[in-house]
């Protein structure tokens, strides 16, 4: 298994942590876990990377389409604990100014 | 000229790790840091997702991507040549990365990753084949190109310290336009090895979240690397800010380079 997702429902928060390697191959995966949740009415998400040792921008484009989503339903789709790599490819996609990126899972399951 | 290394996939995507796990390996060996093994990755992961996506329309039937790498100079060179339709992605417009939410694409950011990503890429057809060669600086070059490259004037001056740190001089207002001048320049820095970042902010008359958003991101790339961003003479109008968004607990601020500069001979 290249990637693995563990999902914890939380009392506001759906927790997601991913391990391994995200890429074209498995992006979609990772969007449908997160879409499921959001189809549960659950809008409010954080993503856990701290295991994502490599994400190409098939991971990125599930993120956005997911952002998107959970916006319309008022919630919002939070990043923990990226890598300085993972951290410096949402940085040049502009993407740290969309995603809320915080240092660790506690914080960013804080946030909400 | 180093050697040469080559490899061919099938055109699935389920393959393309491979090609990916090839090239780290190569680029390691080639003695490319480990951002810049990322870099190549990921450019070549980039590059071989679009071929088989759009070049083949994910049916590549029995056709082959080939991989070449090779050190050029102070280069190292990754020819990917496929039999797909002609296609030159450089001709195709980027994504604009400071675009909202509400108006974003998903999609298309492959070929801009493969641009921001690697130091160089060129398109030539050859004998009815794409060949994409992407080019990755080598360590030894990088810090020669930053200085005598066509950007050197998007830098803020900096001076190189003892050891492993710089002090970094960012001069005027630092809003959205001028903070990726002083990313650019903090990350230089970074990357050869001046993990102790002492900015002086005496002529910085404003700072905008955008300024403040790459202080803390070289500050964490700075502390990873077991150093730190030490910031001195910062206007009382900056002070201000710094206090207004917390950041006055963040960073150690002395009231000048000297001072900042003796409180850290002390420590070490």
């Amino acid at each position: 298994m290249v990637m693995e997702i563990n999902t914890s429902e939380m009392k506001r928060v759906q927790l997601f942590e991913v391990i391994g390697r995200i890429d074209s191959t498995n992006a979609a995966e990772l969007g449908s876990a997160l879409d499921r949740s959001v189809d549960e009415g659950r809008n409010n998400l954080v993503l856990d990377l701290g295991g994502v040792e490599y994400m190409s921008s098939a991971g990125l484009r599930e993120m956005v389409r997911i952002l998107k989503r959970v916006k319309r339903g008022g919630g919002d789709l939070r990043i923990a604990n990226p890598s300085d790599r993972v951290k410096e490819v949402l940085e040049l996609a502009g993407l740290d100014s969309i995603f809320e990126i915080y240092p660790t899972q506690v914080e960013a399951v804080g946030s909400f | 000229m180093g050697e040469v290394s080559r490899l061919a996939i099938p055109a699935r995507l389920e393959e393309v790790r491979h090609a990916c796990d090839f090239v780290v390996e190569v680029a390691e060996a080639a003695n490319l840091d480990e951002r810049a093994v990322y870099h190549c990755q990921m450019a070549v992961d980039e590059t071989i997702t679009n071929i088989i996506e759009h070049g083949y329309g994910y049916e590549g039937g029995d056709s082959q991507i080939e991989i070449i790498c090779r050190t050029e100079n102070d280069h190292f060179l990754i020819t990917i040549t496929d039999d797909s339709p002609a296609f030159n992605p450089l001709e195709h417009e980027a994504p604009d990365p400071s675009e909202p939410l509400d108006t974003r694409e998903p999609g298309g950011w492959g070929i801009y990753f493969i641009r921001k990503l690697m130091d160089d890429v060129t398109y030539d057809r050859v004998n009815n084949r794409n060949q994409l060669t992407l080019a990755k600086r080598l360590p030894a070059a990088a810090p020669l190109m930053a200085e005598s490259g066509a950007e050197a004037e998007e830098l803020f001056p900096t001076q190189a310290l003892n050891g492993d740190a710089a002090a970094v001089f960012p001069a005027g207002r630092l809003d959205s336009n001028t903070s990726v001048m002083l990313e650019k320049t903090l990350n230089i820095q970074l990357q050869q090895g001046h993990v102790w970042l002492f900015v002086d902010m005496s002529q910085v008359e404003y700072i905008a979240s955008s300024g403040l958003k790459v202080l803390v991101a070289a500050w964490r790339r700075a502390q990873g690397q077991a150093g730190d961003v030490i910031l001195s003479s910062l206007q009382p109008r900056i002070v201000e800010i710094f206090e207004m968004v917390g950041f006055d607990m963040l960073f150690q601020i002395f009231p000048d380079l000297d001072a900042a500069l003796a409180a850290q001979s002390k420590r070490t």
